[in-house]
């Protein structure tokens, strides 16, 4: 069907100003944070679950691929569209339907933004935990389809343990409810197979969340290194006297520099490495952790170990934390970020090999990630426009990830698999493990239309990463 | 096609070796599942020993159980059909342990002892106190999602699973998850089979994420005069700074029971044990601050030290309670915490209507709710309450199963209740996994 055919039948069903279709249009929509891939036929902005149900039943009656949207910060090409087909784009499902802090819950439609979600419960003593660098603009349908972790999932776990209830409609219009608003509800924890789907078995509608109360006190560290190994020592050593910090991030050196280039967040910018540490909970074991931590810190050679001695100036921390990637696009035309995830005690040899990627491909590689529970964020830096340079980036990216399944690691710990690593899951997934996968899938989506060509390996290019490179983005 | 008990026997010892399969019936009699005895009961040595017998019973069409220690397998309704027992005892391997990481992988047929002990040797443990307690098996545990009052602090299996490894009828080992905390890679089938008792595929192996124990532990007992106070008490508890380990609110008879006291008590007051974690001076703060709470609703609070006892029975209540009062009935409702209070009233009201001995042990701070009819009733009152107590569970937003009952109950109930508009897609996901029914055939919900 044409575009335009289609989109006057989108239009009946949620209105002129709901659908675009104009190429200049979907110009926007043929990319996120991943890659650019073609344009969809058409994108819809549906205002309810019965708007998604029609769009999924004309859908099903042509035959066109189905997509879900957020805000489209996904690092994997989640939500680009493949084959073409219909976008859902969820902005104007963003409301938050009910909050009830006594039972510590909030339902909300898939559009509402993450941090729009935290502050809405912020001056009652609540905030929803898991924080993806993009939570500015990432949305809570996003982060259960990819099952976003961020920087503060280590102490409170990512987004399957936050989710308690989901509305779903199937590609054929139906309508199910997944999970309930109190725990143990009988039966298949289906909500926890649909978190982290990719979009690929159901499109959410409706999800309950669970709502966290704010710590008493947050004191926030920022040891300095002279020498990276000090900093991934010290790593494996919090763990092993006992302490989860609520957050233990990583930046090298050379991202160090950019970030306070562009930020200014008083991060010194003659050293190696730093730790971002954040320990949570009651002023008094904030304080011991805190005390402990700075001594673990010492041990492994910190230069200097400094605390946060305002809320401004922890804001200003983890501001040039999170902005940390905006603020590499400055310096470099691409970059790539890789998303493996190695046991936190491989942390030292991991940075070692990278390093040793830096030399071997002649390609600069800065380090920023979530240090305590191993989960890499290299960042290569590029020119697309120099195909040459650009092919050793993918090798070098594509070494890195062998080398995190080598050492008993993930090829990805919250960006997804999306499109660009659905040829990897046969690195980690053998053949009855994907067979298996494959059936859950047809169980919902037998047809393939939704979200084509993402999550399992497509068979056409078996052991390679794909994504068209066009850096950028958050993690 | 079904085959004779001789060939069978015969065909199955073959797969795992003559020693591994027990079939003579005073034997078998140790395997009944609701009255029901199997034919015989395989003890499996190795993961792919597991794979061959699943895929030899889902060929012939023979309905097997697969147990660890047996310590739950009272939850669920009677076996359609029951041939085989499938035990899994004999697999107690450690795969991989690396304490630094806080992640291990086991066997399903380890106990829960012996995993503590083992990682508690580096101040690490599992924190969850599973129905079963130290019997339990690892894999048990995991397939019925059992976790006892610790999941007020810790959350529970499914949160601690970062990896499985799973035999299928199709006779193969299927992997998902990882070895490490962090993981999106694929389908998180480890959430489908954490809590599916056996209806889908067989655990082998699990990966599981480990805890720093915390330095101290200390429990608090607030005795409130009324469920009002108590309903204000948990309140201010969960808005607190204080993140309680556990916290559950129980009934004078509860109190009694926990207390082995066999007098009657002598006020009705509920009383709400709180326990925290921390250094020594963590404990002190706590301390002063439950004073305050508890005084500002005039509620008495006193320190218990030696409380570890009492909460292995808290979140073990049918083995614990049944030497006492074998006939003893355990319902557990889940519900929205603000209804938690509401629920217990009804629940006491309908026990004295129908003349029921009722003890209750309520996790307040999630809403999980265990109620004990302790003596024997007549199951016709039993089926009648328990009805009624589903209803307004449900009523309230909530759902009930019971958990344990007299056999007569369970024949005339659906121990689950009701399924929702997922059920259809929960039978679907049954027949991927086990198209010929020979899983725990009938005993899940919907009469998976």
């Amino acid at each position: 069907m044409k575009s335009s055919a289609l989109a006057k039948e989108l239009v009946r069903i949620v209105g002129e100003d709901g659908v675009l279709w104009r190429q200049e249009d979907l110009m926007l929509y043929e990319y996120d944070a991943l890659s650019s891939m073609r344009q969809p036929d058409a994108v819809v902005f549906p205002h309810t679950t019965a708007h998604v149900v029609e769009i999924a039943k004309l859908a099903l009656r042509h035959n066109h691929p189905l997509i879900a949207r957020g805000a489209g910060t996904g690092l994997s090409g989640g939500s680009v569209a493949t084959e073409g087909g219909i976008v859902l784009g969820f902005s104007r499902m963003k409301k938050i339907l009910e909050i009830d802090l006594e039972n510590q819950r909030a339902r909300v439609q898939p559009g509402v933004v993450n941090l729009d979600l935290s502050l809405a419960v912020a001056d009652d003593g609540y905030y929803y935990a898991p924080d993806p660098s993009s939570q500015k603009a990432c949305t809570i349908g996003g982060n259960v389809a990819e099952n976003s972790g961020g920087p503060h999932t280590l102490a409170y776990g990512v987004t399957t343990n936050h989710v308690l209830a989901l509305e779903l409609v199937l590609p054929d219009g139906e309508v199910i409810h997944t999970g309930a608003s109190h725990w143990d509800r009988p039966g298949y924890d289906l909500s926890g197979v649909f978190v982290g789907s990719e979009g690929t078995l159901g499109i959410v509608t409706e999800a309950t969340v669970r709502l966290s109360r704010k710590p008493e006190a947050v004191k926030t560290l920022l040891a300095i290194y002279n020498q990276v190994v000090g900093a991934t020592r010290t790593v494996a050593a919090i763990t092993a006297r006992g302490i989860t910090p609520a957050a233990l991030e990583m930046m090298d050196g050379f991202c160090l520099r950019a970030v306070e280039d562009a930020v200014h967040a008083g991060y010194p910018k003659d050293c190696a490495a730093v730790l971002l540490i954040e320990v949570e909970g009651l002023r008094e074991a904030v304080e011991e952790h805190a005390d402990e931590i700075e001594a673990v810190c010492q041990e492994n050679l910190a230069r200097e170990v400094r605390r946060a001695k305002s809320a401004e100036e922890r804001d200003l921390l983890w501001k040039g934390r999170k902005g940390a990637f905006g603020a590499l696009g400055r310096i470099t035309p691409n970059f790539y970020v890789q998303d493996g995830v190695i046991p936190r005690t491989r942390l030292p040899e991991m940075l070692d090999f990278i390093a040793s990627l830096e030399k071997k491909y002649e390609l600069h590689i800065g380090n920023i990630f979530h240090a305590g529970d191993g989960n890499l964020h290299p960042l290569i830096l590029y020119d697309e426009r120099n195909r040459e340079q650009t092919s050793r980036v993918f090798k070098a990216a594509r070494e890195i990830i062998t080398r995190c399944v080598e050492m008993g690691g993930s090829i990805t710990g919250e960006h997804g698999v999306g499109l660009e690593k659905s040829d990897l899951m046969p690195l980690i997934f053998s053949e009855v493990d994907l067979e298996l996968m494959g059936r859950i899938k047809n169980l919902f989506n037998p047809q393939g239309r939704l979200n084509p060509g993402k999550l399992l390996p497509t068979g056409k290019m078996c052991g390679e990463l794909r994504g068209g490179l066009l850096g950028g983005g958050t993690a | 096609m079904t085959v004779a008990v001789d060939s069978m026997r015969a065909d199955l010892a073959a797969l795992v070796g003559m020693s591994q399969v027990q079939s003579d019936v005073a034997a078998c009699a140790a395997w009944a599942v609701d009255g029901r005895v199997p034919d015989c009961a395989i003890f499996p040595a190795t993961a792919k020993q597991v794979a061959a017998v699943l895929h030899y019973a889902s060929e012939h069409h023979l309905a097997l159980i697969p147990r660890g220690a047996g310590t739950k397998i009272s939850i669920g309704n009677p076996p359609a059909r029951y041939d085989m027992a499938l035990c899994l005892g004999e697999l107690k391997r450690v795969v991989h342990y690396e304490p630094a990481d806080l992640t291990i992988s086991v066997e399903p047929g380890m106990t829960f002892a012996e995993f503590q002990s083992l990682v508690g040797q580096k101040g690490l443990w599992l924190p969850l106190d599973p129905r079963g307690g130290a019997k339990a098996t690892m894999g048990g545990i995991i397939a019925a999602s059992a976790a006892g009052a610790l999941r007020q602090g810790f959350g529970g299996p499914r949160d601690m699973v970062l990896g499985l490894k799973i035999a299928t009828t199709g006779g193969k080992i299927a992997k998902t998850g990882g070895r490490v905390v962090k993981n999106v890679a694929g389908y998180d089938l480890g959430k489908l089979l954490t809590g599916s008792f056996g209806t889908l595929g067989v655990i082998v192996e699990a990966c599981l994420k480990l805890f720093p124990k915390p330095p101290e532990r200390a429990t608090f007992r607030m005795r409130a005069g009324t469920l009002g106070i108590a309903r204000d008490l948990r309140r201010r508890i969960l808005r607190s700074p204080h993140d309680a380990l556990r916290l559950v609110l129980l009934d004078a008879r509860a109190v009694a029971l926990l207390e082995d006291s066999t007098q009657a008590p002598e006020r009705p007051d509920a009383e709400l044990w709180i326990e925290l974690g921390g250094s020594h001076r963590v404990i002190e703060r706590c301390m002063l601050d439950l004073r305050q709470l508890a005084s500002a609703v005039g509620a008495t609070i006193v320190r218990r030290d030696d409380a570890e006892r009492a909460w292995e029975r808290v979140s073990n209540l049918t083995v614990w309670l049944q030497p006492q009062f074998r006939d003893v009935t355990v319902l557990k409702a889940t519900l929205p915490i603000a209804a938690s209070e509401e629920f217990l009233s009804r629940a006491q009201q309908e026990a004295e209507a129908e003349r029921i001995t009722l003890a209750s042990f309520a996790q307040v701070g999630i809403g999980i709710i265990h109620l004990c009819a302790l003596q024997e009733a007549l199951a016709a009152n039993l089926a009648g309450w328990a009805a009624r107590l589903r209803q307004a569970a449900a009523g309230l937003g909530g759902t009930l199963v019971i958990e344990h009952c007299p056999l007569e109950l369970k024949r005339g109930l659906d121990i689950w209740g009701p399924g929702g508009d997922d059920l259809a897609i929960m039978r679907k996901m049954k027949a991927a996994w086990d198209p010929t029914n020979v899983l725990s055939p009938g005993r899940y919900v919907g009469g998976i």
